[in-house]
């Protein structure tokens, strides 16, 4: 029995994980089964290919150029100082996590658009005259929504590096004359490297591969938005598969790189830490802290607002906030057929993909903390690399691969939506599961046989109720991700009786009447079952949540 | 005046009163130890010293001057921390080598003091190894090294051994001498290990909650120990209760449940008085008339080439004893035996 689940569950990452990726591989270097560099050749030798890879680097490296600037130096402040609210003020930062950039994005357009809030309130104050072109290309408000997305998983990376940091590593620098800045650049930063690195490499991905965000914003030169079009040529023109490769690729390098500096040199630090004494913050220096916090999170928090607004105006224009507003979007939200198919879809697809989750995850975990099977690591492997590859590249594999076969997700794509979720949030599931089987003891386990329990009881009473929490909270997780899963929601699902929330949205903003109103209060909802989610899990669990956004 | 001073130190945190108008001097060239147990403040001590905090009260001089709130880096003061603090990043020649590069030496003075140094640390087939690679002897070495390379005026060691195993403490502990006879170091050594303490100290301060209770050679705390603290901090002693009855000249005549005893005066109490009445174990005679003490043997514990014996006294006190093999064979599980204490080798606390 054992054995059987752990050939399945290997079966089937290599069947929905290593074969789509090969395929790729494959269509990218093969054509009529000789090896040629022509699609990439071809690919590269257009303007807009081109222009795309240099737009979408540029938007990675400035997403983490931002969001270190942001998240580095809120982390030390949580970390090293001691002020006010500080425990109270340290889960708002999580907030920008639970609204997708792409909803956002839409609320944002109601705000950033010529005759938006944002310029007619600048227009009231006398700051400006005429409206400002905010969005412009686009490129810019993506951006923006990338950063104030994204620099939570900096902070939460950092603080976490901060908070196993040895500070006597540093006080040995300073007890060598060592200066602030000299300390920072050869102990601190370095000693922070791996934490940084992985956040950096997990942002910048994200940024490179984020689907909906340029959709909303119509900026069409970017890698994500070319491979999306490519899907629907795809069997006559492979140039998709060459970018997906490039994808693939750029992220296998930059994890093999975090993994390496992890492993290169051994960065676990002293064993017994000296406790860090907070510095406490006072008059100016606490007032300049809760000015920047304050704007930060104002920020942060204009894409939430943005869509809340949006979902509750029935006349917003011309004016700074809705002049009346309404609840009759959320009643549209249950009584249109478009958005009932899209609630129903979601509910019924995370569910199974959750199912799913939780058995695997399970199963595998276990594998993986208590038995001794040979490919164990290779397992492991298998399981956390969804970590690092996209959805966008998931999902384009599944379109590719298994068109004109009993999948084809142009008849039916509830399977391969169902299956794509679940292989993203696969590694959650076994994280958690796997962190709890190491916190319980084995000994506990032995104590039980040891008074005559059997395998069965011991199991439904020692083992399983111990690892059930984390079981649970990641399942919470996993569910509430699926349900506003973007990329394979947009890239799977063709016809809209399939269509899932997230393309749901997608399609209510870019229709003119009420549209983007109703697609904005869908994503308010959204926002809340996400929220209510992280709480959710963060209760069930002790540990903190960022370690869901950590890699290595 | 000493090479560091610590004067009517003081701190609390909150409430906690962890140092209360602490004073000590440590000489040149000396191993100067801050020994109590854990708790007693010898970290925050240290940490003033350093300049990692302040005091609330009191100065820190070195070589006379005030260094009480000179940031840490500008003291040069040298510290071995308790979990090492190497830097897992840098092999040991860059972990060695920080502190001179910090100083702006030229490469070559950087190159043959780390050398010179990583010789008498015997460090040299490990130059290039990252700490965690090392073992905790030689990760011991390592943080000593680096600490030394920068010749600082004083040297702190913050509990240094307390990750070690028994065997290589004991040869740390030689090694540590050995490098501080090399290299004339002044240190201050932070430990609850007495053992650690009588075996290197020059001089030792023994804390406790944060007060300091005497300072003197390790001779001197243990044959006179100020009080009843001290005493059992340094090694087994045996108390009982009495009372003077008198006081002639260099002897004193003291009542006790256990009988009466004849004492040298090495304390001024007058008749009357109540006080304890102390003697170290090995410090008994078995056979004898003077200052007998009458007892029957409740437990004998074998320690290699000694032995303890668990006496309880007719009134119930409790004491152990020392005992070695020829001793022990008239002896056996509650048989009534009877030892002496010398006039000199009690020790007298006043209540």
């Amino acid at each position: 029995m054992k054995k059987t689940v752990y050939i399945f569950c290997f079966l089937f990452l290599i069947y929905f994980l290593i074969y789509p990726l090969g395929h790729i591989l494959s269509q990218s270097f093969l054509v009529g089964g000789q090896p040629t560099l022509g699609i990439f050749r071809g690919a590269l030798g257009n303007y807009v290919v081109r222009r795309s890879i240099l737009n979408s680097f540029l938007l990675g490296l400035l997403a983490v150029v931002s969001t270190t600037a942001i998240g580095v130096p809120l982390a030390f402040l949580f970390a090293r100082y001691r002020f006010p609210l500080k425990n109270l003020l340290r889960p708002l930062f999580f907030l920008p996590l639970i609204v997708s950039p792409f909803v956002g994005a839409i609320g944002m357009m109601q705000l950033l658009s010529r005759f938006g809030s944002i310029n007619l309130l600048l227009m009231k104050a006398g700051i400006i005259s005429r409206p400002v072109s905010w969005i412009g290309s686009g490129f810019l408000g993506i951006f923006i929504l990338e950063t104030l997305h994204l620099y939570p998983i900096m902070f939460l990376n950092i603080s976490s590096a901060l908070n196993n940091f040895d500070m006597s590593a540093e006080e040995a620098s300073y007890n060598l004359g060592g200066s602030f800045s000299r300390t920072f650049r050869r102990i601190t930063f370095p000693l922070l490297l791996p934490g940084y690195f992985a956040a950096a490499s997990i942002i910048f991905i994200w940024a490179l591969t984020d689907l909906g965000t340029p959709l909303v914003f119509e900026f069409r030169e970017l890698i994500s938005i070319q491979i999306f079009n490519s899907i629907k040529d795809i069997n006559t023109n492979p140039q998709g598969y060459a970018l997906v490769f490039l994808v693939v690729l750029i992220t296998v390098l930059l994890f093999a790189a975090t993994k390496k500096l992890i492993e290169k040199r051994p960065y676990a630090s002293g064993r017994t830490s000296v406790t860090v004494a907070e510095k406490s913050l006072r008059g100016k220096p606490l007032l300049l802290v809760y000015v920047g916090i304050f704007i930060l999170l104002f920020l942060s928090l204009m894409p939430h607002l943005s869509i809340i607004l949006s979902s509750l105006s029935l006349k917003w224009f011309f004016t700074v906030f809705p002049s009346e507003y309404t609840w009759s979007f959320y009643q549209t939200v249950f009584g249109h057929r478009l958005t009932r198919t899209g609630i129903f879809n979601s509910l019924l697809l995370s569910s199974a993909s959750t199912l799913i989750n939780v058995v695997m995850g399970f199963a595998i975990g276990f594998f993986l903390a208590r038995t001794k099977l040979k490919g164990r690591n290779i397992l492991d492997l298998l399981v956390m690399l969804p970590l690092a590859i996209p959805g966008i590249v998931i999902a384009f594999g599944y379109f590719s691969l298994f068109s004109n076969t009993l999948l084809d997700p142009r008849n039916n794509p509830m399977a391969l939506l169902i299956i794509s979720y679940s292989i993203r949030r696969l590694p959650y599931l076994v994280r958690s599961t796997y962190s709890s089987f190491q916190q319980l003891s084995e000994t506990l386990e032995e104590a039980s046989y040891a008074v005559g329990a059997t395998l069965g009881t011991t199991f439904r009473r020692i083992t399983f109720p111990m690892v059930s929490p984390g079981l649970f909270a990641g399942g919470v997780l996993a569910f509430s991700f699926s349900v506003m899963e973007v990329s394979s929601s947009l890239i799977l699902a063709v016809r809209e009786r399939h269509y899932p929330i997230a393309k749901v949205i997608y399609t209510l903003a870019g229709r003119i009447t009420d549209g983007p109103y109703v697609a904005c209060a869908l994503g308010v909802l959204g926002m809340f079952l996400v929220g209510i989610s992280y709480y959710v899990s963060s209760k069930l669990v002790a540990r903190k949540i960022g370690e869901f956004f950590r890699i290595g | 005046m000493g090479i560091l001073t610590v004067k009517s130190v003081s701190k609390s945190f909150g409430s906690a009163e962890v140092l209360k108008d602490v004073d000590f001097s440590v000489e040149e060239d000396e191993i100067f130890f801050v020994l109590g147990p854990s708790g007693c403040g010898k970290t925050t001590l240290l940490r003033i010293i350093t300049g990692f905090l302040s005091p609330d009260r009191g100065k820190v001089l070195l070589s006379g001057r005030d260094i009480t709130y000179m940031p840490p880096a500008k003291r040069n003061i040298g510290m071995v921390f308790q979990n090492y603090a190497l830097w897992p990043h840098m092999n040991v020649r860059q972990n060695v080598g920080y502190g001179l590069e910090v100083k702006k030496l030229p490469s070559d003075l950087i190159k043959s003091k780390v050398e010179k140094v990583l010789e008498i640390t015997k460090l040299g087939p490990s130059v290039d190894k990252f700490p965690p690679h090392l073992s905790g002897g030689q990760q011991q070495r390592v943080a000593l090294a680096r600490a030394i390379v920068a010749e600082p005026k004083v040297l702190l060691l913050d509990e240094p051994l307390s990750n070690l195993d028994a065997k290589l403490r004991e040869e740390m502990r030689s090694e540590i001498r050995r490098i501080q006879r090399e290299t004339r170091i002044t240190m201050v050594y932070v430990t609850h290990d007495q053992k650690e303490a009588m075996s290197l100290g020059s001089r030792i301060t023994v804390l406790d909650e944060g007060r300091i209770i005497q300072t003197g050679t390790p001779y001197e705390l243990y044959t006179e120990p100020r009080n009843n603290f001290v005493a059992s901090f340094l090694g087994d002693i045996n108390i009982i209760d009495g009372r003077v009855a008198s006081s002639a000249g260099e002897t004193l005549d003291i009542l006790t449940g256990e009988g009466r005893f004849s004492v040298a005066k090495s304390k001024e109490v007058a008749a009357g008085d109540r006080v304890k009445l102390a003697f170290r174990p090995e410090n008994i005679t078995f056979g004898g008339r003077m200052n007998q003490v009458r007892c029957r043997v409740s437990d004998i514990e074998y320690y290699g080439e000694t032995f303890k014996v668990r006496v309880v006294g007719e009134t119930g006190w409790q004491g152990e004893l020392k005992a070695f093999s020829g001793d022990i064979q008239k002896m056996e599980k509650g048989s009534v035996i009877s030892f002496c204490v010398k006039p000199e080798n009690f020790i007298i606390f006043a209540e």
